[in-house]
């Protein structure tokens, strides 16, 4: 029965929700976020204005915690749209020993395999046009492959509906980043982030 | 000629035979010391007597179904020494238990030769030469004791020993017409006569002196090609027949405890040269339903330029695969470690996108920003960190997650580079000089900021022409 309710799929409230959590590492979005962090075993949908708004310095603290965790599993970066540079990982905290790029032609097929490999921690991934049948599928798979898994899609998919655990919008204003909570277990509202300065 | 008396010297021998020292078994010392001090029943048990089984082929063709055969007495006993033309001997002893014994090891024996077809004639014996004369001779029996060996060779022919017809013909004459015969003549006169070799072969059928055998090895390269019954153009109907042959190759793998990195499938056109793929897998892996999957991915992108008439399948170098254990806990569960599922992603998307499709990331020391990073094998995912990663550094110059590679370069317009507006120049520069010995760069670096709120990382040359060019984004 215990481990009935620790299933992803049910949802029991707020307070009931015991959803294993990785920090963010910002403690005002951790305030917010259900459980008190990112999902693990679970899809996270970003929606971003565009590439470089924010996104990756958002998820650098968990990348990190996540890359020295003890299971040596990956973390997968699913066709980025530029060269991860490596140096900045590294500098992050990053172990570059467990980080793998996934390129080619089908990211959808290739993140979903990575999700459900059961091989990685983390995955992240960046397609251009995605279903929801498709997003239904990739959050089946993280679960299935007990993977943080994050898509990053476009702010226009903000009306189409989602299968994922969590979906937040990212929004630049004045030099902080506004963090919109749009779906996920009792999670409302909008965190506000300072930019780390140049 | 023959005097009466090495004739009464040599009459105990075949009587004597038991009381000779026995062969020294290279196994029986590391048995015994495997179960200290055990009883004399379990030591009996523990030591298996040599036994030999005998299989006398009359019909068999060529040397090619010999030694498929030989393969297939391999998963029977790791002993096993063809006896061209038609004679194969396994050492049977250590075998028997898990083969339910003499009448499960003959049944099997006599399974595998009615299923290629082949008349056998089986016969075991304690002496490997006993076994095959044994066999020839058509006496299906099988002789545990070596002390009743003397009394079932006795009888036999003396043909079934394969000497040259013209010593044959001489022992006719003499009135020697059987193997008992045989034994029982004076052993000085007899290998004056006929020669040392025919007494040593006499000496190896009673068990007197030790037999000297080529084992069969198992051959280590695997080759088959696989004639289609007709031509086939659709990929499953290729597939289903390329899966028959994965079952071979997996039963050739077993029976070797290997597994193998690289397999290469090739498709024979009529008039057009051949198509194929090459697996290329990250650990030794020998399971057909695997491999028939990565051959699925393959033969996804494969584009037949005709049918196809034949398949060949050459497998690369075989390396020793590791029993796979099945863990209790699942990956990422409790610290579970990831074996084979990591290998398993790698082939996968490997099949499916191409060899380059997956790449870890390694660092090199260099001041050029796009030398500083260099793809790499995926890594081997060590169970700890080797070393946790260095604190950074308080001071260093903040890098860009986003390289673009190569660099972009950027309008100017009154001095100042353009990206969706004028950049707004944040901070100071700072400067890049580096690599005179290929590929010289001499920039300072900025970080902008476009009108949209987006961080660039951003350089100018120093040298003519001052082209601005964006190389980073913040993310």
């Amino acid at each position: 029965m215990a481990r009935l309710l620790e299933h992803p799929a049910i949802w029991r409230g707020r307070s009931a929700a015991r959803l294993p959590v990785i920090a963010s590492g910002h403690a005002a979005l951790d305030a917010q976020l259900p459980g008190g962090g990112w999902p693990r075993g679970a899809l996270t949908e970003i929606l971003i204005p565009r590439f470089g708004s924010g996104e990756l310095t958002l998820l650098l603290p968990a990348l990190a915690a996540l890359s020295q965790a003890g299971a040596a599993r990956w973390c997968v970066w699913v066709c980025p749209p530029y060269q991860p540079f490596a140096p900045a990982l590294a500098a992050a905290g990053i172990d570059l020993e467990r980080v793998a790029v996934v390129g080619g032609e089908r990211p959808l097929w290739a993140f979903e395999q990575v999700l459900g490999s059961g091989a990685c921690e983390a995955a992240l991934g960046w397609a251009r046009r995605v279903q929801p049948r498709d997003v239904r599928r990739l959050q089946l798979a993280a679960e299935r492959g007990r993977t943080f898994g994050v898509l990053f899609r476009p702010q226009r998919a903000a009306s189409e509906s989602s299968a994922a655990a969590l979906r937040v919008a990212l929004e630049h204003a004045a030099g902080e980043l506004r963090v919109h909570l749009l779906k996920g277990r009792g999670a409302r509202g909008t965190v506000s982030l300072r930019e780390p300065p140049a | 000629m023959s005097s009466p008396k090495p004739l009464q010297l040599d009459l105990p021998v075949p009587a004597a035979a038991p009381a000779q020292p026995r062969v020294p078994e290279p196994a029986a010392p590391r048995v015994a010391r495997v179960l200290p001090a055990p009883p004399p029943a379990v030591d009996a048990q523990a030591q298996p007597a040599r036994l030999w089984a005998g299989l006398s082929l009359p019909g068999i063709q060529g040397s090619g179904q010999l030694e498929k055969l030989a393969e297939f007495a391999l998963r029977l006993s790791p002993q096993v020494s063809p006896e061209p033309p038609d004679g194969l001997l396994l050492e049977v002893g250590g075998s028997l238990r898990l083969f339910a014994g003499i009448a499960g090891l003959r049944a099997a024996l006599l399974e595998a030769c009615a299923a290629r077809q082949v008349t056998v004639q089986l016969a075991f014996a304690p002496t490997p030469l006993a076994a095959l004369v044994m066999a020839r001779a058509g006496r299906s029996l099988a002789v545990t004791d070596r002390a009743q060996l003397g009394s079932v060779l006795g009888p036999l022919p003396l043909q079934t020993l394969r000497w040259p017809p013209e010593a044959l013909g001489r022992l006719r004459r003499m009135g020697v017409r059987t193997v008992g015969a045989a034994l029982r003549l004076p052993r000085a006169g007899f290998a004056r006569r006929f020669g040392p070799g025919a007494l040593a072969q006499l000496d190896e059928l009673t068990g007197r002196a030790p037999a000297l055998r080529h084992w069969h090895r198992a051959r280590a390269h695997y080759r088959r090609r696989h004639e289609l019954s007709c031509e086939l153009t659709s990929h499953a109907s290729l597939l289903a027949e390329l899966g028959r042959m994965l079952e071979e190759l997996e039963r050739f793998l077993e029976l070797r405890q290997a597994g193998l990195m690289q397999l290469q499938c090739r498709l024979l056109h009529r008039k057009s040269p051949a198509s194929g793929c090459v697996l290329h897998l990250a650990a030794p892996a020998a399971a057909a339903a695997h491999l028939e999957r990565l051959f699925a991915e393959q033969f996804a992108r494969l584009m037949l330029p005709e049918p196809v008439r034949a398949l060949e399948l050459e497998a690369g170098p075989l390396l020793p695969r590791d029993a796979q254990a099945q863990a209790l806990w699942q990956p990422g569960e409790h610290g579970g470690r990831v074996s084979g599922e990591a290998h398993r992603l790698i082939e996968r998307l490997r099949a499916r996108l191409g060899e380059e499709s997956i790449q870890g990331l390694k660092l090199l020391d260099d001041h050029r920003p796009e030398s500083t990073w260099i793809g790499a094998e995926p890594p081997a995912l060590p169970a700890r960190a080797a070393s946790p990663a260095p604190p950074p550094v308080p001071g260093a110059p903040r890098r860009p997650l986003w390289l673009l590679d190569p660099p972009q370069p950027l309008a100017i317009r009154a001095g100042l580079p353009q990206h969706h507006g004028r950049l707004e120049l944040l901070g100071e520069p700072e400067r890049i000089e580096t690599g005179w010995w290929d590929g010289e760069v001499v920039r300072d670096y900025y970080a902008a900021r476009d009108p949209r709120g987006v961080r660039l990382w951003v350089f100018r040359e120093r040298l003519p022409p001052h082209g601005w060019f964006l190389h980073g984004i913040f993310g």
